[in-house]
C-alpha cells in the first residue's frame, strides 16, 4: 500500500494556496485581508511536518505513488523552501498593497510555486520532476508579469516564459531519450529485477541495448535543462531581464526558491541515477561552473541596477553551487552537503538583501538603481546596516553565513583535488565583493538627495530580523546545521 | 588550567562596541557624543589593562602557548576555537591594546561624523586584530583575518580624506585577493592532515607536523599562497601599492592602527605560519623574499624622500621599515628574528606617533603638504619637541627603540648574507635623510606661511597622546631586555623548526647568495651564544 506521509508537507502548502484563492474570491473590493497569514500558517505547517518526518525514511519505505520520497534530503530542501516562503510572506504584506499587486493571485501563485518546488526536491521519477518543474515555472512566469501596468514586467515575464519553455523542451527531450533506453521513468524500480527497468540501473549497466552515445545525449539534454533553471552560463540569458523586470519581491522569491528547487533536482538526478556517468559529465560541468562563476562576477561589476547586479551575482552563486555537485565521490558526502548548506545561506542572505530593496520601493519608484541607495545610512541607519550584513554575507565575509557556505563548497572542491575550480571560485568572490561594496559605498560614503522613503512595517522588520539572525547563526554556530546537511545524505545516494 | 583571559581580551572590545551602539541612541545624535567617546575610550583602556595583566602573568621562560583555551567549533571538520599566546604574539597583543586608546584619542576632535559608528568600528577592529594574534587554529585565524577588513574599510571609506572611497575599495580588494588563496592553501593543508591521520585538523600544532611532510612542489605552492597573502599585508615590494593610498586617505586613527598593527600581521603571519609550516619552501624562497625586502627598503626610502605630503612620506617610510622586518625574518637566526619582532613593536610605536603628529598638524591647518609649513619651532615648541623625539625614534637613534630592532636585524642578516645587508644598511642612512629633511622643512627656518603664525601648541589631549608614545619609545630603547627575554624561547623554537628539523639538501642550482647559505643551513651553537643576544645588553 502506498504511504502518503511524504506528501503531507506538499499537501499542506497546496491547501493554504487553495485557501488563499478562496479568500480572494470572497474579498470585497478594496478590503484588506491578511492572506499572507494563510500562507504563513501553511508554510509553518509544512515545516513542522518536515521536521516530524525527519529520519523517518529508510530504504524499506515505499515512495508515495512510487514517485515522491520524503528522505532527509528532500526534507532539508523543504525547510529551506519554508524559510524562503515565510520571509517572502512577511515582506509581501505591505508591498503587495503598495504596488497594487492583486493579493489573492500573488499569494496563491507563490504558494503553488512552493508546492512545485517541494515536489521537485522529493520526486524520484523523471516525469514527476518535469511536472513539478512546470508547476513552479508556470507560477513564476505569471508572478514575474503580475503587475499588469508594468511594461518591463510583461517583457520580463514573456522572455522568461519563452526561454523557460525552450529549456523545458530540452529537459523533456532528455527524459525521452532516457525512457527510450530503459522504458522507465523511475530512478529505482522493482527490487530484485535484473532488467533495465529503472533509470539508475540503465546508466549503471554497460550493455549493447544502451549505446553510450544515446546515454550521453540523454545526460547532455538533462544537463541543459537544469543549467537553464539554475541559470548557468551559457543558459543564463533570461536571468538579468527576468530579475530586473519582475516586482522586486518576486525577484527575491524566485532567485532563492527556484534556485533551491532546481539544485535539489539537479543533485538528485546527477548524483543518483546519473552518477555512473560521472566521468563523462564532470568535465563539462566543470567548464560550465568556471564560466558561470567568471561571467556572473565580471559582468556584475558593470551593472548600475541593483536588481540586475544581484541577478548576475545569482548567476555566480550558481557557479559556486555547481562545484558542490562536481566535487563528489561515493565515499564523500561533503560536496552534496555543501550544496544544501550553501542553498540555505544563499536563501537567507539574498532574500534579506532583495527584501530590503523591495521594501524601499514604491509603485512609482522601484528604488533599484545604485544611486537610489545614496545616503541610506543617514536616513535609515538600521536598514543600511542590515543591507550591509546581507551583502557582506553574499560576498563571503566572516563571521556571516555566506563565508561558511563558501568555505564548505571550496573545502569540498579541494578535498576532491579540484584546486583550479576552487581558485577560480575564491578569486571571483573577491571580484564579487567589489560590486557588493558598490552598494555599501552608496549607502555610507555618498551623500544622497533627501528622498522620502516608505516606512517599513513591523511584519517586514520581523522578517529582516529573522534573516539577520539566520545569517549570524549560520556564520557563527554552523555546526548543527552542517551536521544536518551531512546527515541528509546518510544512506540515500 | 583554562584561563579565560584571552577570550576576554579578544571579545571585550566587541562587547564594548555593541554597548557603544546602544549608548549612542538612534541616529547620529550629537548630544551623546561625549558619552560615546568616553565609553569607547574606557573600553579600550580596560582592554589595555587586561593585556598588561596578561603580560604580567606570562611565563617568560616557556616557548609553549600559554593561557590556551580549546573547544570544538565544527568537530567534523577539525575546526576548533583554539587560542593561546606565546612570546611572539604577546607583545603584538599588548601593542594593539596600547594603540587603540591612542587612536580613539587622536580622533577626539577631528571626527564629528557619526562618532558612534566610528567608535564601534575601531573597537570591532580591535577584536579582530587581537583575534588574529591569539588564534592557533588556522580557520579561526582566517575568520579574524578576513573579518578585520570590514571595519578598516569603513574607517577609511567614511571618515577618510578626499579619495577615501577609492582607497578603501583598493585596500579591501587587494588584501582579499591575497588572502583567499591562502584560504585554499589552509583547506588543502587540513585535507592533507586528513589523508595522513584520518581526520582533518586546522590546529597549527597539528599542521606543523603535516607541512614538513608535503612534497616539494605542494609545499612550494602552499607557501606561495601564504606568502602572497602576507606579502601584500606587510606590504612587500612590489605588492605595496595599496598602502600609500590607504594611509593617505585614512583618518588619523585609521592610519595609526593600519601602520601600528595591521602591517605587523603580514610579518607575524610569515613568522608564525608561512615559515614554520613549510620550512623547506621557506628556506628556498628566503633569498627571494630578502631581495624584495631590500628593494623595498631602498625603494621605499627613495620614494619617501620626494613626497610633498607628510602622510605619504610616512606611508612610504613604512614600506622601508617593514622591509627591515622581513629581512630579519628571512635571515632565520635568533638575532634576525628577534630584531624583526622587536622592530614590529618599534614601528608600531614610532610610526603610530608620526601619524598622530601629522594628524595634529593637519587638524590645525587642514593640509598635510610639507611646503605649507616651516618655522613651527618658534610657534609651537612643545609640539616640535615631541615631533623631534618621535622622528629620532623612527630613524633609530641609539637610546631610542628603533635602534635596537634595526641593529639586531642587521646583525642577524649580516651573519646570513653580508651583501644584502650592506644594501639594506643604506636604508638606515636614507631614513635619516628623508625624516630629518622633512622635520627640518616643517619645523625650522623662518615662518614662510602667515597662517602658521598663530598655531596653538600641544593641547592637554595631545599631551595625553604624545607622553605615552614617547615614554614607550624611550623605555623600549633603554630596556630592550624586558621585551626580548620573554620572546626569546618562542623565537628560538620557530628558528629551530624552520632550520633545524629539516634535513637540508644541497641544491645544485647556484643562487647568488650561495656562499653564505651554508652557515644558515646548519644552525651552529653560535646562534645560541648568549653574548650575541642583545637582549641581555640593556640589563
Amino acid at each position: 500500500m502506498t504511504d502518503y506521509a511524504p506528501l503531507i508537507p506538499i499537501i499542506i502548502v497546496a491547501l493554504s494556496a487553495a485557501a488563499a484563492m478562496l479568500a480572494e474570491a470572497f474579498r470585497q473590493e478594496g478590503e484588506r485581508m491578511p492572506i499572507a497569514g494563510l500562507g504563513l500558517i501553511g508554510l509553518a505547517g509544512a515545516a513542522a511536518a518536515s521536521v516530524f518526518l525527519w529520519n523517518s525514511w529508510t530504504d524499506q519505505t515505499p515512495d508515495a505513488f512510487g514517485v515522491i520520497r520524503a528522505d532527509n534530503f528532500a526534507l532539508f530542501i523543504n525547510i529551506i523552501l519554508c524559510i524562503v516562503g515565510v520571509l517572502t510572506m512577511l515582506f509581501s504584506h505591505e508591498i503587495v498593497e503598495r504596488e497594487h499587486i492583486p493579493p489573492g493571485e500573488y499569494y496563491a501563485l507563490t504558494l503553488f510555486a512552493i508546492c512545485g518546488m517541494m515536489m521537485m526536491a522529493a520526486a524520484t521519477d523523471l516525469l514527476v520532476i518535469f511536472i513539478a518543474l512546470e508547476i513552479l515555472s508556470l507560477s513564476v512566469y505569471v508572478l514575474t508579469a503580475i503587475r499588469r501596468d508594468s511594461a518591463a514586467g510583461a517583457e520580463a515575464g514573456f522572455k522568461y516564459f519563452l526561454l523557460g519553455a525552450f529549456s523545458s523542451a530540452f529537459f523533456l527531450y532528455g527524459i525521452a531519450f532516457t525512457f527510450a533506453l530503459s522504458s522507465a521513468m523511475q530512478f529505482d524500480g522493482v527490487a530484485g529485477s535484473t532488467g533495465l527497468d529503472d533509470v539508475a540501473r540503465m546508466f549503471r549497466v554497460q550493455s549493447i541495448d544502451t549505446p553510450q552515445t544515446l546515454k550521453l545525449l540523454a545526460v547532455g539534454l538533462l544537463a541543459v535543462g537544469f543549467a537553464f533553471k539554475v541559470s548557468a552560463v551559457p543558459f543564463h540569458m533570461w536571468t538579468p531581464d527576468a530579475y530586473e523586470g519582475a516586482p522586486t519581491i518576486v525577484t527575491a522569491f524566485m532567485s532563492t526558491g527556484v534556485k533551491a528547487a532546481a539544485f535539489a533536482a539537479f543533485v538528485r538526478v546527477f548524483l543518483w541515477p546519473l552518477e555512473p556517468m560521472q566521468a563523462e559529465w564532470v568535465p563539462v560541468l566543470s567548464v560550465i561552473a568556471a564560466a558561470t562563476m567568471i561571467l556572473g562576477t565580471v559582468v556584475g561589476v558593470v551593472q548600475t541596477n541593483v536588481k540586475r547586479m544581484l541577478a548576475y551575482s545569482s548567476i555566480a552563486h550558481a557557479g559556486y553551487l555547481m562545484l558542490g555537485i562536481i566535487a563528489n565521490s561515493p565515499t564523500n558526502a561533503n560536496g552534496k552537503a555543501a550544496v544544501l548548506f550553501y542553498l540555505l545561506t544563499y536563501a537567507v542572505s539574498n532574500l534579506g538583501a532583495l527584501g530590503i530593496v523591495a521594501l524601499l520601493g514604491t509603485a512609482q519608484h522601484q528604488h533599484d538603481e545604485l544611486r537610489d541607495f545614496a545616503g541610506l545610512a543617514r536616513s535609515r541607519p538600521g536598514l543600511a546596516a542590515l543591507m550591509t550584513v546581507f551583502l557582506l554575507s553574499l560576498g563571503g565575509f566572516p563571521p556571516l553565513a555566506g563565508f561558511i557556505g563558501k568555505w564548505y563548497i571550496f573545502s569540498a572542491a579541494v578535498q576532491e583535488q579540484y584546486y583550479w575550480l576552487a581558485i577560480i571560485g575564491v578569486l571571483t568572490s573577491v571580484v564579487s565583493v567589489f560590486f557588493y561594496l558598490r552598494i555599501v559605498v552608496m549607502m555610507y560614503m555618498t551623500e544622497g538627495a533627501d528622498v522620502v522613503r516608505p516606512r517599513v512595517p513591523a511584519t517586514a522588520m520581523a522578517g529582516l530580523a529573522l534573516a539577520t539572525a539566520a545569517v549570524f547563526y549560520l556564520g557563527v554556530l554552523p555546526t548543527e546545521v552542517l551536521g544536518l546537511a551531512l546527515d541528509s545524505f546518510e544512506g540515500i545516494f | 588550567m583554562t584561563s579565560f583571559i584571552l577570550t576576554f581580551i579578544t571579545f571585550f572590545p566587541l562587547a564594548g562596541a555593541l554597548l557603544v551602539m546602544l549608548a549612542g541612541g538612534r541616529g547620529d545624535r550629537h548630544d551623546r557624543e561625549p558619552l560615546v567617546r568616553w565609553l569607547a575610550l574606557g573600553v579600550s583602556l580596560v582592554t589595555f589593562a587586561a593585556t598588561l595583566y596578561l603580560w604580567s602573568q606570562f611565563d617568560p621562560t616557556s616557548a609553549e602557548y600559554q593561557f590556551t583555551q580549546e573547544y570544538w567549533w565544527m568537530q567534523q571538520f577539525g575546526i576548533r576555537y583554539f587560542v593561546g599566546v606565546d612570546g611572539i604574539s604577546l607583545f603584538l597583543i599588548v601593542l594593539t591594546g596600547f594603540l587603540t586608546p591612542l587612536a580613539l584619542l587622536s580622533s577626539w576632535e577631528s571626527v564629528h561624523k557619526n562618532v558612534k559608528l566610528f567608535s564601534f568600528m575601531l573597537l570591532a577592529l580591535e577584536t579582530a586584530m587581537i583575534g588574529v594574534f591569539v588564534s592557533i587554529d588556522l580557520f579561526l585565524f582566517y575568520v579574524f583575518w578576513d573579518a578585520m577588513l570590514i571595519p578598516m574599510y569603513f574607517l577609511i571609506g567614511i571618515w577618510g580624506y578626499e579619495r577615501r572611497v577609492y582607497a578603501a575599495v583598493k585596500f579591501i580588494l587587494y588584501t582579499m585577493a591575497g588572502s583567499v588563496l591562502m584560504l585554499i592553501a589552509i583547506i588543502g593543508l587540513a585535507w592533507t592532515h586528513a589523508a595522513a591521520t584520518g581526520t582533518p585538523s586546522f590546529s597549527l600544532t597539528d599542521l606543523y607536523e603535516v607541512g614538513g611532510t608535503l612534497s616539494d612542489s605542494t609545499q612550494m605552492w602552499f607557501f606561495l599562497a601564504f606568502a602572497l597573502a602576507f606579502a601584500i599585508k606587510v606590504p612587500l615590494f612590489p605588492f605595496h601599492t595599496w598602502l600609500p593610498d590607504a594611509h593617505v586617505e585614512a583618518p588619523t586613527a585609521g592610519s595609526v592602527i593600519l601602520a601600528g598593527v595591521l602591517l605587523k600581521m603580514g610579518t607575524y603571519g610569515l613568522l608564525r605560519f608561512a615559515f614554520p609550516l613549510f620550512p623547506q619552501a621557506a628556506l628556498d624562497f628566503a633569498p627571494v623574499l630578502a631581495v624584495l625586502a631590500v628593494i623595498g627598503i631602498i625603494y621605499g626610502a627613495l620614494v619617501a624622500m620626494v613626497q610633498p605630503d607628510m602622510k605619504k612620506l610616512v606611508a612610504y617610510s613604512s614600506v622601508s621599515h617593514l622591509g627591515f622586518v622581513v629581512l630579519g625574518l628571512t635571515a632565520m637566526n635568533i638575532q634576525g628574528v628577534q630584531g624583526s619582532v622587536y622592530q614590529m613593536l618599534n614601528h608600531g610605536v614610532s610610526t603610530g606617533g608620526l601619524f598622530m603628529l601629522v594628524g595634529m598638524l593637519s587638524d590645525r591647518r587642514h593640509t598635510r603638504l610639507i611646503s605649507e609649513y616651516g618655522g613651527l619651532k618658534g610657534v609651537a615648541p612643545r609640539l616640535v619637541a615631541a615631533f623631534l623625539l618621535v622622528t629620532l625614534s623612527s630613524i633609530a637613534l641609539p637610546g631610542l627603540n628603533g635602534f635596537v630592532g634595526e641593529f639586531l636585524i642587521l646583525i642577524g642578516a649580516f651573519r646570513w648574507n653580508a651583501t644584502l645587508t650592506a644594501f639594506a644598511a643604506t636604508g638606515v642612512i636614507l631614513s635619516a635623510v628623508y625624516m630629518l629633511w622633512m622635520f627640518q622643512r616643517v619645523n625650522y627656518g623662518p615662518i614662510t606661511n602667515e597662517k602658521n603664525r598663530n598655531l596653538p601648541d600641544l593641547t592637554p589631549r595631545e599631551w595625553a597622546l604624545m607622553v605615552p608614545t614617547i615614554a614607550m619609545a624611550i623605555f623600549m630603547g633603554v630596556f630592550p631586555g624586558v621585551f626580548l627575554r620573554p620572546m626569546e624561547p618562542s623565537v628560538n623554537r620557530v628558528v629551530e623548526r624552520v632550520t633545524g628539523n629539516q634535513p637540508r639538501q644541497v641544491h645544485s642550482k647556484p643562487t647568488p647568495i650561495n656562499s653564505s647559505t651554508a652557515e644558515r643551513r646548519a644552525p651552529s651553537a653560535d646562534s645560541r651564544r648568549p653574548d650575541l643576544q642583545l637582549g641581555r645588553e640593556g640589563k
